[in-house]
């Protein structure tokens, strides 16, 4: 399979991946987050509902963005970047990788030892991981909780170095991961 | 030759009218039966969320008259207690205790006991009433039955929705969190009455 990114920008299919799966992530905080304060009950169930099923999602689309990225080649980073920020922003992003499957899976292992199957918006069952343990749900709920704030920190660097790129070093760093710009060839 | 034939005559007359009395008899015989506890179980199934959840009954006890050839006295009369629900959630399990759901406080047992037992193509089925969180309603049910060694094994299912007996009151109400309809599975290894 050809490298469907051009030297600069992402494509369309990268871009989709990024962007899909990031509002993903927000529509997950938000639904955890908050179900986290209510108490036992229709209302909890309900939502932790929708954030199985949107987690499940992107469990799903993480395997496929795995899968793309491994056949395509990211652009290449701005020459004047040393090389520790170079480490750094590589080491970041195979962290977000690798959260991407980990959270999911945590969650998926949370419900399956809680003995609370994980249906696909009513569609599905997904099977379970685990079989039902107090003591495994536990730690996996520390893991799970843990993990997402991590990931709010990385989230919160990868957001900060955008702008950062964008703004301080003015390259093109943001743009080519941005629909409807374009970024000068580089020469 | 006329005596003969007479004689011949009455003799059938009396061999048909003893195997006559003897079916009459077994049709009023029914074997009586308890459920072994520990090898009995008595589960459901429901839908939380979309997806299906099992839970059992740990503690019933069941009473049973049956003979598949007098099903008019059959009868199969169980007991069960609530508060041995067990779906392998503590949460789960002390919500269904709760007053919205099970409300075990003031109806601690349910009573299924038949009406009518029939014959089906594949085995037995049989109505009887179910009373559930104070509500009584008819519920069928679907059996096999199997003599076997020492007893005899019981094995069937049912369908029931929740919302007939008021299982699931305010926020429970909602079929979209949990789905109305629930399967029920038993199992019961019998032992003679004694």
């Amino acid at each position: 399979m050809p490298n469907q990114n051009s030297p600069t920008r992402y494509n369309a299919v990268a871009q989709a991946f990024h962007w899909i799966i990031a509002a993903l992530i927000v529509t997950q905080f938000t639904l955890g987050w908050t179900a986290q304060f209510l108490p036992l009950g229709a209302r909890k169930v309900a939502r932790l509902d929708w954030h199985k099923s949107f987690g499940m999602t992107i469990l799903t689309l993480a395997v496929l963005r795995l899968l793309w990225r491994l056949f395509n080649r990211p652009p290449e980073l701005p020459a004047g970047m040393t090389t520790i920020e170079k480490s750094l922003a590589r080491a970041t992003h195979v962290l977000f990788y690798v959260l991407l499957f980990v959270m999911p899976l945590t969650g998926w292992m949370m419900s399956s030892a809680k003995n609370y199957s994980v249906s696909w918006f009513h569609q599905f069952t997904w099977p379970n991981l685990i079989g039902p343990n107090e003591q495994a749900f536990n730690l996996l709920r520390t893991t799970h909780d843990t993990l997402s704030w991590l990931l709010f920190a990385l989230a919160l660097l990868h957001i900060l170095a955008a702008l950062k790129h964008h703004f301080w070093d003015k390259d093109d760093v943001l743009k080519r991961m941005l629909p409807f710009t374009k970024t000068e060839k580089r020469s | 030759m006329k005596k003969l034939a007479l004689a011949a005559t009455s003799t059938l007359i009396i061999a048909a009218a003893t195997a006559a009395a003897a079916t009459a008899a077994a049709a009023d015989s029914v074997a009586s039966f308890t459920a072994a506890a520990e090898q009995s179980r008595l589960e459901f199934a429901g839908v939380q969320a979309g997806a299906e959840f099992k839970g059992v009954f740990h503690k019933f006890t069941a009473s049973v008259e049956f003979a598949p050839d007098a099903l008019a006295s059959s009868r199969i009369d169980v007991q069960i207690d609530m508060n041995s629900v067990d779906t392998m959630d503590k949460d789960r399990d002390t919500t269904i205790r709760s007053k919205d759901v099970f409300d075990v406080s003031h109806n601690p047992t349910a009573h299924y006991v038949t009406k009518t037992v029939t014959k089906t193509a594949t085995g037995f089925a049989a109505v009887g009433a179910l009373t559930l969180r104070g509500v009584t309603k008819d519920v069928p049910i679907e059996f096999q039955f199997a003599p076997a060694a020492g007893g005899a094994k019981l094995s069937g299912s049912a369908k029931l929705n929740r919302l007939d007996f008021g299982v699931g009151q305010g926020e429970w109400k909602s079929t979209e969190t949990i789905g109305d309809a629930v399967k029920i599975n038993f199992s019961l290894v019998l032992k003679p009455k004694t």
